[in-house]
């Protein structure tokens, strides 16, 4: 009976090596899935392709598309794009980014567009080593202490950018009394908070306002915004909710002006008579060097507007790429090592120098531009 | 106290408050007839407002029209009244009806339904940009009644005047008309009605239509005052809408009216006070919660809302 037991015991034993060894075999099979990742691997988009800011991630992959394209033909890749719709939806992103990491075929993610959608995603692609790189999340705790290390960004945060506002408002544009509204997002209330801060304590005069990012009225707020109110700050990702807030303004024949953070950086939806507005890079369709590359993507697009967004997010894919191909040389390619050669990305960039990262993801150096709308039309400020 | 302010938050809150009334009508016209809750209706509003955004462009843009403004904006209101009125006629005939004997669950998970149809439809038909009517460039800013160092732009006094223009209209047609009376009739007891000799559908289809025109009216008044238009900007004019007609007394015409114009003021006024009020612990950001909160408070009040009459039944 003992000796049966034990014989069963060892058949059992037998059977469990043998079946975690066919396990460990089929594990091992899906390197060979990796290493023909090299001739069939994806990006993955993560940004708004409806709602709200809709406008913004529209532009952001019709730039990574072209980006695609264009270094394919250059260098004999092939490139795909995989769009994640986040709908400006925190946990919609969170979906699409789960999609994203279950997908073998995606070796880095573009994105997320906007700062929510990295903070719900971040955990989710280091612990699958996914690298994501980001041309428009400016949220300063994104890489503050180094929440997600697989998480990259080509545009700078808004540390750079509440300052500089604070400095171009106070400063250049002498404001002795401001109003600042937030859009009730992650993106918005950190921002609009580090501008009134940084507003006080410049002796200017803060009044703190919130709408709701779906509002299409401002009529209400506009009606708070006194006549000695010189700037109003809105940080927004909206930008034709910029665009009526400083039509509303006008309507009720308020003397103040209307200064736009990154998220209302657009020239066809952004049009005040007179307004400011800040963006993580420079609009390329100012840089005379770019303008060969403006015109490619003016003949891919058939001359569909766009802004500072699309460049951006072209760099981004860019920087994946490279780091793709470069992992790609001996002909096998995983994600840890797709990460290691993001992280050392020494890359010319389009908008002039090169793009190289710091320890915890953010570009170095860089800084906000901001520009100056008048009769809805842009150019550089500052 | 500052009356200008005061003065320049109670336009606002009329211009918007006129769009919810017009919108709570189509509810409560609805729901008056069928008791049927119609979710869609918000929807129906935005696909009216795409609509006078198409006949603007048809007439060569907001910069450089083909037609005098006033003659732009009544062809822009027309055009989105037939349309969002077939559409409601569509809408009912496809959605609703066969679910008319089915339980009440039904025709709303239906009416769900069709609310996502007709957003991805729009989004499907002209994209996820944000379209603007560029009223600015039709009507300057500064066009407008002035009084003291206030100016109410003339386009508002089109959204609200037009609003009432309709709602009046409304009003003599349900109290005047033979329709009216057989609308009346419908919603006391469809069965007594069609015994009578009514055609219950006829006058289902016609309810279906005058507030489906009513909220494609208030989408091209939205379009005009506000000046952005997106595919889903029918929810939050949807539920506002909803939430007015609770208030007035679903079911009840002259409720909708209130109820719009009533949960608009608040909104606004909110907006204007809540920071005054709360001594800054609460900012502009809770305007919501008081409307909402103006809700749960009729709800646990006066369930019926302000117009509205208990439901009696006989045992």
């Amino acid at each position: 009976m003992r000796k049966g037991l034990i014989a069963a015991s060892l058949g059992l034993l037998a059977a469990a090596v043998i079946v975690t060894s066919a396990l460990a075999r089929s594990e091992s099979a899906a390197t060979p899935a990796q290493v023909a990742a090299c001739t069939n691997v994806s990006l993955g988009f993560l940004g708004p392709l409806t709602g709200p800011a809709a406008f913004l991630g529209q532009e952001q992959i019709s730039w990574l598309r072209f980006g695609a394209q264009k270094f394919n033909r250059q260098n004999a890749t092939r490139f795909k794009v995989a769009a994640g719709d986040t709908q400006l939806k925190a946990p919609v992103a969170r979906t699409v980014a789960r999609r994203f990491v279950a997908d073998q075929k995606i070796m880095a993610v573009i994105g997320g567009s906007e700062s929510q959608a990295v903070r719900v995603s971040g955990n989710l692609f280091e612990r699958a080593n996914l690298v994501s790189v980001s041309g428009s999340a400016t949220a300063v705790d994104l890489t503050k202490g180094r929440p997600f290390t697989t998480f990259y960004r080509v545009v700078p945060h808004d540390g750079i950018q509440g300052p500089q506002i604070v400095t171009f408002v106070a400063g250049n544009l002498k404001a002795k009394n401001v109003v600042v509204i937030d859009s009730q997002d992650d993106y918005s209330v950190p921002l609009a908070s580090g501008v009134s801060r940084g507003l006080r304590a410049r002796n200017v005069n803060v009044d703190r306002e919130s709408v709701s990012a779906d509002d299409t009225d401002f009529s209400s707020i506009v009606a708070n915004v006194g006549n000695d109110v010189d700037v109003v700050v809105f940080a927004t990702q909206v930008a034709p909710a910029a665009n009526t807030l400083s039509q509303q303004l006008r309507e009720q024949g308020k003397k103040a002006i209307v200064f736009g953070t990154d998220g209302a950086y657009s020239p066809s939806q952004f049009k005040p008579r007179t307004g400011y507005v800040s963006v993580f890079a420079p609009d390329i369709h100012f840089d005379p060097k770019a303008r060969a590359l403006v015109r490619e993507y003016n003949r891919y697009s058939k001359n569909k507007s766009f802004g500072a967004f699309g460049p951006a997010t072209y760099m981004a894919g860019v920087v994946a790429m490279t780091a793709i191909t470069k992992a790609c040389a001996d002909g096998s390619a995983t994600r840890p090592e797709v990460t290691t050669q993001v992280r050392r990305t020494n890359i010319a960039s389009i908008f002039g120098g090169t793009v190289r990262f710091s320890r915890v993801g953010d570009p170095l150096p860089t800084r906000f531009v901001i520009y100056k709308i008048a009769n809805g039309k842009y150019s550089p400020a500052g | 106290m500052d009356w200008d302010k005061l003065v320049q938050l109670l336009v606002s809150g009329l211009t918007l408050g006129s769009v919810y009334a017009l919108v709570a009508l189509g509810f409560s016209m609805v729901y008056g007839i069928l008791k049927l809750l119609n979710l869609a209706h918000g929807d129906v509003l935005m696909v009216g407002a795409f609509i006078g955004w198409g006949v603007i462009g048809w007439l060569g843009g907001a910069q450089d029209p083909k037609v005098a403004v006033w003659i732009l904006i009544v062809l822009m209101l027309m055009a989105a009244m037939a349309g969002c009125g077939f559409l409601g006629v569509a809408i009912e005939r496809f959605a609703y009806r066969p679910l008319r004997r089915a339980p009440r669950i039904a025709p709303l998970i239906s009416a769900l339904g069709v609310s996502f149809f007709l957003q991805n439809s729009v989004l499907l038909l002209f994209g996820s940009d944000f379209r603007s009517y560029e009223t600015f460039d039709l009507v300057e800013p500064e066009v407008g009644i002035s009084w003291g160092p206030l100016t109410v732009w003339i386009i508002r006094l089109v959204v609200i005047g037009s609003a009432f223009a309709m709602m009046a209209g409304l009003w003599l047609l349900v109290t005047r008309t033979k329709l009216g009376k057989a609308m009346r009739a419908t919603a006391f007891d469809r069965e007594a009605a069609a015994m009578m000799g009514i055609d219950v559908d006829k006058v289902i289809v016609k309810t279906f239509f005058i507030g489906s025109a009513l909220a494609g009216a208030a989408g091209v008044l939205v379009g005009l005052v506000f000046g952005q238009i997106n595919h889903f900007m029918g929810f939050n004019y949807g539920l506002k809408g909803f939430t007015a007609a609770v208030v007035g007394g679903i079911g009840s015409i002259p409720g909708a009216m209130f109820g719009g114009l009533f949960i608009g003021i608040s909104e606004a006024l909110s907006v204007g006070y809540i920071e005054d009020f709360t001594r800054g612990r609460l900012g502009s950001a809770f305007s919501d919660l008081v409307v909402f909160l103006i809700l749960i408070v009729f709800m646990i009040v006066r369930p019926q809302g302000i117009f509205g009459k208990p439901e009696v039944k006989k045992v």
